[in-house]
Formats: structure tokens, sequence, C-alpha cells
């Protein structure tokens, strides 16, 4: 079981720009392991969502490879299912169509659909709203409805591009304990992207720091804090102690990437 | 109170009283004979005038609405035909939309009164003729409006229904086309007052019927009463496709209604 489901070999990412090449990622390797919950922290511009739309096949790597079991990521991935930051739901489709969308376009029969949809927006908790459309939701109930259409699809590994940036704080609280029981309830491995160090903690099995431009791998924290989810632990010396070594870490990295961008 | 909406009821109850104060102004200005009736009849004959052109045995007034009204029609729909595929493909593939942007910027700002002449010499004065007009004056005004609904579709659920698996000719149907679809109603809409234009003009030069034709030939016998009579059905035809349109927009577009201001 400690196979790596993905496997970041070596990654460099560059763009070309006008003003000549950007190094986004540069010698990125990780494994992250099924079942794993890691999240990657850095400041904004150290490549963390370049390296998710990697993951996704949005972007190929300029060199290195990222594997998904065993097997290079060449195109758009399926398997890699992406929560968006501003929810990307379509507005014309009601929340039960919206959450059928992967599998009707995988050609999944009408009645199969129906049953696993109502079993998916159960378990994010949005029965009664099957009917409703995005607009009419909230922030909070607009994500949920998101990570349920990617859930109902089956991937083997869920990406989070700072999924509940634009919740306000309590509900992000909230959609944080939300994701941790429904991930834990299906053994799903997910890799995050965040720059909230708690929300890092709070999540993980496994915190990756960047390093600002070029991206790269900083640091590796294992957390192995008791029911992380809960927000006693935040008060805990443990959990406090984690959280100034790796603020300290993403500090240098902050104060890094501002030099960057005034000089 | 200033940029608030009154809500239905009161804004038409304000519009009604507008129209019959600004009918009864002209009534009595006519009535008391300081405008001549020649140049100008009261709302009351012109009244009289429409129920006189409805009530005659070929009852010309509903027999011109109707032809005018089909031939902006099937000139309007061959136009849909054409411009909406066209234009979608042109929103989704940059290199064919940069070769055919200069061709329609030709042909875009011509009035449609300037091909009767062309379409004359090529078709004569026959039906096709006036749909072929309204098809140049309304076709480059779809394709634009199409082309900018397709690229104005948020990139982002394009990439989503990519993630979940869709294939390309999936996207176009259920992200581009559904995604589209708000602003491309609107389009269609101006679009097809335009079309009303093309056809009156195309009328008054080469027909021997439809609303057009009978302005233009009541002006030759200073029948202004037809005259009026022949603007205001223009008036009320497109007023009453412009709600059909709208039904139609509130069917394809349930959930608009129940999101607006999102």
């Amino acid at each position: 079981m400690s196979e790596a489901l993905i496997k970041f070999d070596n990654i460099t990412k560059r763009f070309s720009l006008r003003k000549g090449d950007i190094v986004a990622v540069k010698d990125f390797s990780l494994e992250i392991k099924k079942g794993e919950i890691l999240t990657i922290v850095g400041a904004s511009g150290c490549g963390k969502t370049t390296l998710l739309n990697m993951v996704a096949g949005f972007l190929t790597p300029s060199s290195g490879n990222i594997l998904l079991d065993g097997q290079p990521i060449t195109k758009i991935e399926p398997r890699c299912g992406m929560i968006f930051q501003n929810y990307a739901l379509f507005p014309w489709l009601s929340v039960r169509k919206n959450v059928e969308f992967g599998p009707k376009i995988n050609g999944v029969s009408k009645k199969v659909r129906r049953e696993e949809s109502a079993r998916y927006i159960e378990m994010v908790g949005l029965k009664g709203f099957e009917d409703a459309y995005p607009g009419e939701l909230s922030g909070g109930m607009r994500q949920r409805t998101a990570l349920c259409r990617v859930l109902a699809n089956k991937p083997d590994i869920l990406l989070c591009d700072e999924p509940f940036a634009a919740l306000d704080a309590m509900t992000r609280q909230i959609m944080q304990q939300e994701l941790l029981r429904i991930v834990n309830e299906s053994g799903q491995t997910v890799l995050f992207i965040t720059h909230s160090i708690d929300e890092a903690l709070i999540l993980s099995d496994k915190i990756v720091v960047m390093s600002v431009r070029p991206g790269t791998v900083k640091d590796i924290y294992d957390i192995e804090l008791p029911h992380p989810g809960k927000v006693e632990v935040q008060l805990t010396d443990e959990y406090l102690k984690l959280k100034r070594q790796i603020w300290a870490m993403v500090e240098e990295e902050v104060k890094a990437s501002m030099k960057i961008v005034s000089s | 109170m200033e940029g608030k909406e009154l809500g239905l009821w009161r804004s038409s109850v304000i519009g009604a009283i507008g129209l019959l104060v600004f009918l009864s102004i002209w009534e009595v200005l006519v009535r008391t004979n300081v405008i001549d009736p020649f140049f100008l009849p009261a709302p009351t004959q012109v009244i009289d005038k429409a129920i006189q052109m409805t009530a005659d045995r070929d009852a010309v007034l509903l027999t011109d609405i109707k032809i005018s009204a089909t031939r902006v029609l099937t000139g309007f729909l061959l136009s849909v035909l054409v411009g909406v595929p066209a234009g979608l493909i042109m929103g989704m593939n940059p290199v064919i939309r940069a070769a055919i942007n200069p061709i329609i910027s030709i042909i875009r700002p011509l009035p449609a009164l300037s091909w009767i002449p062309l379409s004359m010499l090529w078709l004569g004065i026959d039906e096709q003729q006036k749909y072929a007009i309204v098809f140049m004056g309304s076709f480059a005004s779809i394709l634009v409006y199409t082309t900018d609904a397709t690229m104005r579709v948020d990139p982002t659920l394009r990439r989503a229904a990519m993630n979940l698996g869709a294939s390309p000719l999936q996207i176009l149907r259920y992200v581009i086309l559904p995604g589209a679809l708000p602003d491309l109603l609107t389009g269609l809409k101006v679009v097809l007052a335009i079309a009303w234009t093309c056809v009156i003009s195309a009328e008054m030069v080469g027909a021997n019927s439809g609303l057009g034709f009978r302005i233009w030939t009541a002006k030759e016998w200073s029948d202004t009463g037809q005259v009026l009579v022949g603007m205001i059905s223009i008036s009320v035809t497109v007023l009453v496709l412009d709600i059909l349109f709208r039904g139609l927009e509130r069917v394809l577009l349930p959930y608009q209604r129940k999101t607006s201001g999102t």
C-alpha cells in the first residue's frame, strides 16, 4: 500500500514570456501515497497552482514526468478531479445535473446516475437542494456542489486549488471539517493547496512547504496530531509548535518573494 | 427614488397614462387645425383607417403584415441557420476567427439598402430577393453576436468539463452552447428588429405587396392615414415578436429567472 499514487519525478516548468523565460517550478520531486491528504503551502507565486494544473493535465511539464499509478500524465486526466476556487459550476444546471455531469458525459445510465448523485448529494449535506441552481446557493453550498460533482466522477485523487479561499472564516472552518469527514469516509487521496498554515495543519497527513520561484520542495512535515480536525487541537502545544516552525519557513519565503517583486 | 424600478403594474399604468396624454395632445392639435390633417391625421382618424383596411373584403392590412412577417422570419431564420454555427466555430477557433473577421468587417457596416441593386439584378423582385435582403442585413450581426457570446463563456467552465472527461464535441454541446445562449438570445432579439427595417426598405424599392409597399404607395396617393397605419403596424408587429422572444427566453433560460443578480 505504500506505493505512490502520484509521483512528481524531477519536474521543471518554464513559461516563455515576452520579457524572457520564467521558471515556475524547478526540480520538484514528491510522492503522494494512496489515501493520504497532502497539502502544499507556499507564498503566492511559488508555483503551487502550476503544479496542480500539471497533475490535472492542463499543463505539461517542461521536463520530468508526473506519474499516476506509474503511468505518466500526458493529457487532461479525469482521474485527477479538480476543485476550483471559484467553484466552476454550470449555472444553467441544477445541483443534481451538475453532480451528474461527469457520469453523464462518461455514459453512465440515467438510473445509476440518479442513484449515485442522490447518495453523494446526501453525503455532502445538500439533500433538499437537488433542484436549486448554483446562483441560488451560498458560497459554501456551491463549493459542496463542486466537491460533490468531482466525487461523483470517482477520481483517484482530489486536487483542491485553495477551494475555501473565497469563503468567510466560519463557513471555511465548517467546510474543512466536512471535507475531512467525507475524505475519511471514502478513503479519497487529496492534494490540497493553500496559503493558510492553519488550514494545512487541520487537514493534512503531510505538509510540503514550497520555496518561492523557482518553486521547489523546501521542507516536508509529517503531521501526527490526534484528531486533527478538532478545534481544541489547535490550542495544543504540539500544534502551536508545528505552526511556528512552518510559519518560520514560509515567512522566509514570503520575504524572499517580496524581494523578487520589488527588485 | 431615482434609478429604482417601479414594478410591472405601476410602470404599466404610468406608461399607459403617458401614451394617452401624448395621443390626446396630438388629437387636439389636429382637431383644432393647428396641424393640417392632410399632413398628419389625428389618432382617431388613423384608427378609422386601420379598421377600414382590416374590415374590407381583402383585409389588405392583415395580408400585408403576414407577407412582410413571412419575409422577415424566413430571411432571419436562414441567417440564424448559417450565422449561429459559423459564429460558434469562429468563437472557438482563433485561426478561423482571424481569417473571417476582415470579411465580416467589410460586410457588417453595409446598410441592407445598399444590397438592393445587386440583389434585384441577381434575383429580380421575387420573394427570394426579399429573403436575400433580410439575410444580408442580419447575417453579419448574428455572426458577430454569436462569436462574442461564445468567447464570453467562462473558460474555467470548459476546464471543469474537460476535467470531468468531456470531449471537444461534448464541450460544445453541454458547455459552450448553453453558456453562450443568454447573450446569443439577446443578440438575436436586436437583429430581429434590424431584419424588419431591412424588409421594409426592400419592399419600398421593389415589391407589390407587404407593409413597406403599402406605405410607399400610400405616399404616392398622399394617403397619410395609410402611411401611419403601415408605420404603426411595423411597431406593433415588432413588439409582438419581442414579447414572443421574451417568452422563449423564459423557457430556455429558467435558471436566470431564479437567480437574477448573479
